[in-house]
């Protein structure tokens, strides 16, 4: 029988918050063995990074375990003091931390970074620390190692500093690794390589690994054992495959439910169907114009940004090249890429927010760049809406619920001061939002809450567009599954035409009929939802499906 | 990056210029005969007049003189002063001394700063830091000409550490007092600063990683709190060097050193107006000068800044 | 992964559905009433010490600049040579200067014309900043260049040194100004160099914000430009200007102080701290009669004092990452 690598029992996290203290995490129960791999799900909030912030006595701020024990190979390291905790980390417990931009400090060489490492954990000094540095590198799968120790974090992708935080972390050779969502900032296709190459590592040293993560589908994948947690609290725990096909708590069966990388195969497409005919039908029923002209053609956009290059010239960005599409009436178009598709880009030169440098866009027939006039812009802008994608920028924090929801109908001179305090409230009631909403402001709304006042706000001129750009992007789970319902809905309701940009390809099934998928500023391949996820023809589409995570676990059910 | 520099050389011209002008029309652009500021009410012979408008460019427009000044100006000719001497011969004097008492000053407020502010912004809310935000308060809050007063008094005329007053010996130990004078507001700014930006660094992400690598606090501390915490605090200390040129005129009065600012004053007073555009153009020459290179330190200090 | 039976302590656990409230959708806290950042801030004003201690000095400071002759009946401006240099007494608690004033008298008054300089420079600056900077970060092009030009140009003099040379300049064309002039013309000296500092402050906060999504909800939905840099723009970019410009109320007191102290800032006439201060330094070389001094020189140094305590404590409420 192994003996336990590290036992959590009975953890209890507190922060003290307006000197009240708020409990964090309760009651956290967790074994982990050696070279085995356990993941804690969660959406914000839930104490997953806190666990881990405790384990290796990094809480921030008034974060203090209040009970319970963390024994590391039978050391209870909360009652150790603080200097021979010390000595635990970096090389008993290794941490890869969340975002690869800030964790790197960006005034020292990549190398010197992970050289230090070795020096303070005593495994190498002065040359044979910097032979050793390059080898690390090389053994996280970092291309021209050599050079790259000697680049500082800047002139490194996303990718490759994650790469480069992984050499540091296993760097002393701990027996655990802390990997706090790894890949949440990375392109999903740098995501799944970045994993593999952590598993094959990891196995091959023998290394247990603690994943933290919010994507119940990629801890699935990737470990053994799963601990779901929600508000602090383990409501699931057990054998992954166990789990994900038997949830027995409500909330893992709700969350299992929710998350669009595992449902989308079930997702049919009928229901898609649906949704689209009965919009098409609301729009030829209830509106004069004719469902079969498109509401959009977008015709061979080009973006072309000026950057400052070599001595005094210029050097050409090509954010988006020759994208052309219609955009159906009551149906949805996804425009889905990475980061730098120019996706983006075409979304904000769609709303007439950025002048294309080529090619046309056509609203109900008319080239949106012959609108000079102010009062015919007016009449453009009410027709088409944007919803963003940060739920916290989003909205004028200076500005009340009610203020920013009745914002459009003020600059368009709707209706008297009562008309539109009715329009909001009917608004906030298409949205699901209580009334009571009115007179708070943005921060104390939750993200899914603030991202419906942002849907109410772009409905209330009434447009038959809405440009969602990366609209639930930021959302969690659970949230984001509410929201995608809503958007749905709202189709049904109100024959409204999407433009949704994404860069996750799974929530595309539940909301697309076409799907763009794009590459560096082009459109790789362009097909109805259907064709795109059953029979991707470009690699590159193929490329992206393959990396959504948890996609080939077979589901109960 | 040469590139950058002349760029950047390039767009101090108009501020250059337009410095100048802005002094040059306070001081010329006014009622009244500078003739008579330098005669008295003496009467003054048509001939001789003539000869000092010709002599003082007084005679020309307003925009040539101005011309006039800066081409002489280019090649370090300030013309006379209204006493006879050549300006640059009366910077020249007093320039050094308040050059010295500067840097002396930025040294001091330097140190000083960074290192009490570096300890309290690790010690947040300890008695150190507490005692040093109220100090650092204080020396704002009082005038320095009533701090300087203080200290001259204390060590100059009761404890007689040091001379009162300087005079012409500017030795190191002479110059010192006044240099902390000179330094004490800068001092709490740059205390100030570096203690924000050592509580801000202490939360970064790349600090918490490097704990979790097992690197000890002290090394943390030392190697990524306070080595990122110092950018802020350098701009401040170049744009600090024009601040500091500009109070020397109080110092320098207090303690009666024949620096710059004492020059500049006693110009002001006695309209010496040549001597006036002159020095104020060697501070504002200072100051770009000053600005451009924290400009390219903070490029040597912080990689990511690379001007192409 | 890998499906066998688990070891000690992996066994499936399920926590009873009943100990865990699942989330609605739509739940919107009521237990408190709706509160705007700037009640926000003013919630966290309320429960610092520094805020109220600062505050109430402040308020005694703007009693005793209005209604100077609520706490002294004697006139700062008749001397009795008589009482040259004399010690603090009863009746003449602070003492008397050389000229034979009474020091707490001059002192009362003396606050007027220091307050006043520092308010009006501050508001001067605060609005002529807010605008040129928020027109020059939301414009950008062209209009920036020149008012980011213009204010290094203002910039590249040193302040004090400005002022000095406008207020000779001043003195020429202007020259028995009286009281409320003297003022002013210290007013604008400080103005017309203290800009810049607040323009480059306002142009930084507005480009920051000019690119934050819920500006450009606001263009999508047809807000002029004007409508978007008054109504979302500025009032964003407010906090950092209102921070430091609380912080340079006191920087303005003590500059007029230092110009006084210069022979050049208000005319003699006045009574005010700066002149007090200026009049005393010569009666204290020695060490002795330091009252003359102290009194003037103290009620500044509280003043100023109280500014800056107001300014941090603003800050730690407007930004909440700089209390953490």
């Amino acid at each position: 029988m192994t003996q336990p690598l590290l036992e959590v029992s009975d953890l209890h996290i507190d922060f003290s918050v307006d000197k009240r203290s708020v409990n964090a995490v309760r009651g956290l129960n967790m074994t982990i063995y050696p070279g085995q791999t356990v993941a804690i799900v969660g959406e914000s909030g839930s104490g997953k990074s806190t666990t881990a912030h405790a384990i290796i006595d990094l809480l921030p701020g008034t974060g203090k375990v209040t009970q319970g024990s963390i024994r590391y190979e039978g050391t209870d390291l909360v009652k150790l003091p603080a200097r021979k905790r010390r000595g635990y980390r970096g090389s008993h417990i290794g941490l890869v931390p969340q975002d690869p931009l800030s964790n790197l400090n960006p005034l020292y060489k990549v190398g010197a970074q992970i050289r230090e490492v070795l020096e303070v954990n005593n495994v190498a000094k002065g040359k044979a620390a910097d032979a050793r540095v390059v080898e690390l590198l090389e053994e996280a799968g970092l291309p021209d190692a050599k050079r790259r120790a000697q680049q500082y974090p800047h002139e490194f992708s996303g990718g490759m500093r994650q790469r480069a935080l992984i050499a540091a972390g296993l760097a002393a050779r701990p027996k655990l690794l802390i990997a706090d969502e790894p890949t949440s900032a990375l392109d999903v296709t740098v995501q799944k390589q970045i994993l593999d190459h952590l598993d094959d590592l990891t196995s091959e040293l023998g290394v247990a690994v603690l994943l933290i993560t919010h994507d119940l589908g990629l801890a699935a994948e990737r470990a053994d054992h799963l601990v779901v947690m929600y508000k602090g609290e383990v409501v699931e725990s057990g054998p992954a495959l166990a789990i994900l096909q038997d949830p027995q708590h409500p909330y893992s069966k709700r969350l299992i439910n929710a998350a669009p990388s595992l449902q989308s195969e079930r997702v049919s497409a009928q229901e898609r169907t649906a949704i689209r005919r009965a919009a098409q039908e609301h729009v030829s029923e209830e509106t004069e114009v004719d469902v079969e002209t498109p509401a959009m053609q977008i015709q061979s956009l080009t973006k072309v940004f000026k950057l400052p290059g070599k001595g005094f010239s210029k050097t050409d960005l090509i954010a988006a090249q020759q994208v052309s599409f219609d955009l159906a009436r009551g149906t949805t178009t996804a425009l889905v890429g990475e980061s730098g598709s120019g996706k983006s880009t075409v979304a904000r030169m769609v709303l007439g927010l950025e002048t294309p440098t080529e090619g046309h866009v056509y609203f109900d027939g008319v080239d949106i760049s012959t609108i000079t006039s102010r009062d015919q812009q007016l009449k453009f802008r009410r027709r088409i809406q944007p919803v963003f994608q940060n739920p916290y920028a989003s909205l004028d924090p200076m500005f009340s619920i009610y203020e920013a929801i009745e914002e459009p109908l003020v600059v368009h001179q709707v209706g008297s001061k009562t008309e539109r305090e009715e329009r909001v409230r009917t608004l906030l009631d298409q949205v699901s939002l209580p009334h009571t909403v009115m007179n708070r402001y943005p921060n104390e709304l939750s993200g899914g809450q603030r991202q419906r006042v942002a849907i109410a706000r772009a409905l209330a001129l009434n447009p038959e567009v809405l440009v969602l750009d990366e609209a639930v992007s930021a959302l969690d789970v659970l949230v984001q599954d509410q929201i995608l319902q809503l958007l749905n809905d709202l189709q049904v309701e109100l024959g409204l035409s999407y433009l949704f940009i994404t860069h996750d390809l799974a929530v595309v099934r539940q909301i697309a009929d076409d799907v763009l998928v794009m590459q560096g500023g082009r459109v790789v391949e362009q097909a109805d939802a259907n064709s795109i996820f059953n029979n991707p023809q470009e690699p590159y589409t193929q490329k992206l499906l393959a990396a959504i995570p948890g996609r080939d676990i077979p589901l109960a059910g | 990056m040469w590139r950058y520099i002349v760029r950047r050389l390039l767009q101090t011209i108009p501020v250059i210029l337009g410095a100048t002008l802005l002094i040059y029309a306070l001081v010329f652009l006014q009622p009244g005969d500078p003739i008579v500021a330098l005669f008295g009410e003496k009467p003054v012979s048509e001939a001789a007049r003539a000869q000092l408008e010709a002599q003082y460019n007084l005679d020309k427009p307003f925009i040539v003189q101005w011309l006039l000044f800066l081409k002489g100006a280019l090649v370090g000719d300030f013309g006379t002063s209204y006493s006879g001497q050549p300006v640059s011969d009366l910077i020249a004097r007093s320039l050094p001394v308040t050059f010295q008492l500067a840097f002396m000053a930025m040294i001091i407020e330097a140190i000083l700063g960074v290192v009490a502010g570096f300890y309290a912004g690790l010690r947040r809310g300890h008695i150190f830091d507490s005692t040093m935000l109220v100090v650092s308060l204080v020396v704002i809050a009082i005038p320095i000409f009533v701090l300087g007063f203080a200290l001259q008094l204390i060590f100059g005329v009761q404890l007689q550490w040091v001379p009162p007053t300087v005079g012409s010996a500017t030795t190191f130990t002479n110059l010192l007092l006044p240099a902390v004078v000179l330094g004490l507001v800068s001092f709490a700014y740059v205390l100030r600063l570096t203690r924000t930006s050592v509580i801000e660094n202490l939360t970064a992400d790349h600090v918490r990683t490097a704990r979790a690598h097992g690197v000890p606090d002290g090394v943390v501390n030392r190697r990524h709190v306070l080595r990122n915490s110092l950018i802020p605090v350098v701009t401040f200390l170049g744009a600090d060097l024009g601040a500091l040129m500009a109070g020397a005129v109080v110092t320098e009065g207090i303690f009666n050193i024949n620096g710059i600012g004492n020059l500049a004053y006693q110009a002001i007073l006695r309209g010496e107006n040549p001597t006036v555009v002159s020095v104020v153009t060697i501070m504002v020459l200072i100051y770009v000068v000053a600005s451009l290179l924290v400009d390219l330190l903070y490029a040597a200090l912080d990689p990511r800044i690379r001007y192409a | 992964m890998h499906n066998h039976t688990p070891q000690p302590g992996q066994e499936r656990f399920v926590a009873p559905a009943i100990d865990t409230e699942l989330p609605t959708a739509v739940d919107v806290d009521t237990s408190h009433p709706p509160e705007s950042q700037w009640k926000q801030a003013w919630k966290s004003l309320r429960s610092n010490w520094i805020f109220w201690f600062s505050a109430i000095l402040l308020l005694l400071v703007l009693v005793v600049v209005c209604f100077p002759t609520l706490f002294t009946s004697v006139d700062p401006r008749s001397a009795d040579l008589s009482n040259s240099l004399g010690k603090p007494q009863p009746g003449h608690i602070f003492g008397f200067d050389r000229q034979g004033y009474d020091v707490f008298a001059r002192t009362i008054h003396g606050a007027r014309a220091s307050v006043i300089i520092g308010l009006l420079t501050t508001l001067i600056v605060t609005i002529v900043g807010l605008l040129t900077g928020a027109i020059a970060g939301f414009f950008g092009g062209w209009v920036d260049t020149i008012i980011s030009r213009a204010a290094d140009i203002f910039f590249a003099i040193p302040l004090l040194l400005a002022a000095i040379v406008g207020l000779s300049a001043l003195n020429n064309v202007w020259p028995n100004r009286g009281y409320w002039g003297g003022v002013s013309a210290v007013v604008i000296a400080l103005a017309v160099f203290g800009w810049p500092q607040i323009t480059r402050i306002a142009r930084g906060a507005v480009m920051e914000i000019k690119n934050l999504e819920f500006v450009d909800a606001a263009r999508s939905l047809g807000a002029s430009k004007w409508r978007n840099l008054f109504t979302h723009i500025i009032p964003n970019a407010l906090p950092p200007v209102i921070v430091t410009a609380t912080v340079s109320l006191g920087v303005y007191i003590v500059a007029e102080a230092t110009l006084s102290f210069l022979g050049i800032g208000l005319p003699p006439s006045v009574v005010s701290w700066g002149n007090d201060i200026a009049a005393a330094q010569p009666q204290v070389r020695s060490g002795d009669n330091l009252h003359v001094l102290f009194f003037p020189a103290g009620a500044l140094a509280m003043t100023v004092l109280s500014f800056m305590l107001l300014g941090d404590a603003v800050r730690d409420a407007l930004d909440p990452k700089a209390r953490k």
